[in-house]
């Protein structure tokens, strides 16, 4: 940076004018882009075809009733990006007063402001050149270069105009701005700085997306279908949650004897007619204890869904609990002391290192249904079953077979994080226990247990999270013919084309998950210091 | 006789060693033998397929690599995984970095609350944003292009690399600091000449585990990249191979596939492990 020259640097003497031409210049150019955003934003979204099809449609055949202009809207553009607009066009309004009035802390924010709006509109240019190439490759038709040239004019020009004005005043701000910059002042510019781009994704393909699927699960949409959506309120949700219970008996055969199938299961009546006709349908019976072929049917509308969470549920404290156990055990025997320890640590990486879709492919492989399969012929070799199993096509089988493939993929993983916390228990505890008489056993339960309880959490948590929003191992090996709640999502927005309702569905895994990932933050009480 | 044996100490030192070992034996096992499972019938014929499944190979055979390599969606989707995989790791890495260093040793208003939102990022259900990402994706042009992977992969990465990060920076002492403010340095020349070149080891870990992610990632490829066979990524390619003749699953060229694709990772997981373990337990991370 160019040292000021005495006779431009404002002394303290001449305070009474402080407001320079260029302050005013900048200043004057940021409360314009404010106001501007503003302009802008309200031309796009006139512009907007949804938005104009809803403010001017008149009744036809094919479109019989009026479109909502609000979703039009709200599916557009949604809430946090009008929200966003109206801020910053403020921020910057109000940074450009301070600027026109000669504050050097305005003057710097000013330089963050123009720095990011210079990156961005490079960004806007670069993206328009790239989707005129794609739409004309597309379409293999030459690239119209008037029409790119065209659009880009006013993204150049401003990029220049902008940066133009940040180079400048980065190379002039002492000489035109005064006051004190604090070394606090200097950081949260720089914190801020350098927290945009990040801020920035997580705006685009997080916060943006979440508020899309929350809006469109009050709707009817349907996925990449024509026809104009209507909000539906909780209809989707309804349809979704809705649980019946009712009492049926069983049925009975000749001699009053519950009927029962091959496998031993009891059968039941179905629920009543008037029900199936409103579209609920068994999930599954509960025998009712010490009764005479009673049970309790859960019922829903939507049964696949139940089923799924259902599926999910009990994968999920199935395999968590044994990824536990068996993790808690693999830590303990590599935290003892061995020859290859090191060794050992790396080969207990592997599982997690190779992907979910491999390890489903290669499983699919030794669960195969005849004696081709390992894992078959191995137990037909040990006597533990006569004949091979059908694991991955035979439905109660299924469930068992993914939780094993889970276990197997994750135990290892699980022991690694409960490793870490086993290193920090310091040796002098056991030998003073043990000294003191106490049995392995009473140290693993007085000692071990108990300080490991972090780490466990953690561990636990986290699993837990991960079970909860199982996708790649369900949809590799059953696809649609055991669903857990994230593939029953991805059926029903990619193969049935109901956005609306498959926006339900993610929704209420969001908050499923959120649950618990609220206890975790809680529980971490992240440090704040 | 026998009852001196049991309180022998000795025997008793040695029994407990024999039970250990054991145990590591099992877990090796246990660790490795879907892995070795794999790489056997990858050198297995077709026909053994269909035969009583054998330990070991009983004509083995090269053919199998052979097809997978003749295969261009295979090839394909091989380059791809390395672009996108590794593209995303370089942008986690730049943009997480800098994230980390703001929110590890800058003292401004709305830390904590961007703490905490980074640190729910890292538990966000990928599959709650699908539809919304479709739009998106669309409307940046980059539906069907290893750019919507590039693109929406930080959804998961970018949170947990800062998460990462974000610790390591916290655990340098603060005196470094002090010492370049007092030579006169800014706080982005403190940043980009002394603490970056510290976390180095940490920005190797957290890199390499951003790479092993996004290498694995399925449900986003899976989706992004379904009208262009071009733009799959491996993944996707094993999960929906159909090899050279579409009549059998052909399980023996997806274990030779599934071994190309793996085997860098492992030699990858080996040499780093050490530090992997430490990046996983900073972050405990997704698996």
């Amino acid at each position: 940076m160019s040292q000021p020259s005495p006779d431009t640097y404002p002394t303290s003497g001449r305070k009474a004018k402080r407001t320079t031409l260029p302050a005013q210049l900048i200043g004057g150019l940021l409360i314009a882009i404010g106001i501007l955003a503003v302009v802008v934003f309200v031309i796009t979204v006139s512009q907007d075809p949804g938005i104009q099809f809803a403010v001017n449609w008149t009744a036809s055949e094919e479109f019989p009733e009026q479109p909502s202009i609000l979703l039009a809207f709200l599916e557009r553009f949604g809430i946090i990006l009008p929200a966003l607009v109206a801020y910053l066009s403020l921020f910057f309004i109000s940074i450009g007063a301070q600027v026109f009035g000669g504050s050097l802390r305005a003057a710097h924010w000013a330089k963050v402001i123009l720095m990011w709006l210079t990156i961005g509109l490079g960004i806007v240019t670069v993206l328009t050149i790239y989707n005129t190439i794609r739409v004309a490759n597309e379409e293999a038709l030459p690239v119209d270069v008037g029409a790119l040239l065209g659009s880009l004019v006013l993204p150049v020009l401003g990029m220049l105009i902008i940066g133009g004005v940040w180079w400048w005043l980065s190379n002039n701000l002492e000489n035109y701005f005064m006051g004190e910059d604090l070394l606090i002042a200097r950081e949260t510019r720089l914190a801020w700085n350098l927290l945009i781009p990040t801020l920035a994704i997580f705006i685009l393909v997080a916060a943006r997306p979440l508020e899309q699927t929350f809006i469109r699960s009050l709707t009817d949409k349907r996925f990449a279908g024509r026809g104009v959506p209507q909000f539906v309120g909780l209809d989707n949700y309804a349809q979704l949650l809705t649980i019946r219970l009712d009492t049926v008996t069983c049925r009975t055969e000749d001699d009053g004897e519950c009927s029962v199938r091959d496998n031993g299961a009891v059968r039941w009546e179905s629920i009543e007619r008037d029900l199936l006709q409103d579209g609920y349908r068994t999930v599954s019976n509960i025998p009712i204890p010490f009764s005479s072929g009673q049970s309790i049917a859960i019922s829903g509308r939507d049964n696949d869904f139940i089923g799924a969470i259902n599926t999910t549920l009990i994968f999920t404290v199935v395999s968590v609990t044994g990824e536990l156990l068996i993790g808690l055990f693999m830590a303990m025997v590599v935290n003892s002391n061995f020859r290859g320890r090191g060794i050992m640590r790396a080969v207990m990486l592997i599982p997690w290192a190779i992907p979910t879709v491999i390890s489903a492919r290669l499983w699919e492989l030794m669960l195969k249904d005849t004696s081709a399969g390992i894992v078959n012929k191995v137990m037909m070799d040990l006597h533990l079953i006569n004949a091979p199993q059908a694991w991955l096509s035979e439905p109660s089988l299924q469930l068992p077979a993914a939780i094993m493939v889970d276990v197997w993929k994750t135990a290892p993983f699980m022991a690694l994080l409960l490793l870490a916390g086993l290193q920090t228990i310091p040796r002098d505890l056991y030998e003073a226990a043990a000294v003191d008489g106490a049995s392995p056993v009473r140290r693993f339960f007085s000692i071990t247990l108990p300080l490991l309880r972090p780490a466990l959490a953690i561990a636990l948590i986290f699993r837990t999270l991960d079970a909860l929003r199982v996708f790649d191992l369900f949809n590799v090996l059953f696809g649609r013919q055991q669903l857990s709640m994230a593939t029953y999502n991805f059926e029903t927005l990619v193969s049935n084309q109901k956005d609306g309702y498959a926006s339900a569905v993610s929704v209420i895994i969001f908050i499923f998950i959120s649950i618990f990932a609220f206890i975790y933050v809680r529980m971490l009480q992240v440090e704040t210091d | 006789m026998i009852q001196s044996i049991l309180t022998n100490e000795r025997f008793l030192k040695n029994l407990q060693r024999i039970m250990l070992y054991a145990a590591i034996i099992f877990i090796a096992f246990y660790a490795l033998f879907p892995f070795y499972w794999a790489f056997s019938t990858s050198f297995k014929t077709e026909s053994e397929m269909f035969q009583s499944a054998s330990y070991l190979p009983r004509n083995p055979t090269l053919k199998n690599y052979e097809y997978v390599f003749r295969d261009n969606t295979f090839v394909n989707s091989l380059k791809n995984s390395a672009i996108v995989s590794s593209l995303t790791a370089v942008l986690a890495l730049v943009v997480g970095s800098f994230a980390a260093y703001a929110l590890g040793r800058l003292r401004f208003k709305g830390r904590v609350v961007m703490l905490y939102i980074v640190l729910s990022m890292t538990m966000f259900p990928a599959i709650s944003i699908l539809s919304g990402l479709y739009t998106i994706v669309r409307e940046l042009g980059f539906f069907g292009t290893p750019l919507a992977l590039i693109a929406t992969y930080p959804v998961f990465i970018l949170p947990f690399t800062v998460w990462v990060l974000t610790s390591f920076f916290r655990g340098l002492p603060a005196e470094i600091e002090q010492a370049a403010i007092v030579d006169g340095a800014t706080p982005f020349q403190t940043f980009r000449l002394i603490l970056l070149p510290l976390t180095a080891p940490a920005l190797v870990t957290t890199g390499l585990l951003a790479f092993v992610l996004s290498w694995n990632e399925y449900l986003f490829a899976l989706n992004f990249t379904t009208t262009n066979p071009d733009a799959k990524t491996v993944p996707v390619t094993i999960a929906q191979f159909t090899g050279q003749f579409a009549r059998q699953e052909p399980i023996a060229e997806i274990m030779a596939a599934a071994m190309v694709v793996t085997i860098p990772l492992v030699v990858l997981v080996l040499i780093f492990q050490n530090r992997i373990v430490e990046g996983l337990t900073a972050g405990a991370v997704k698996g």
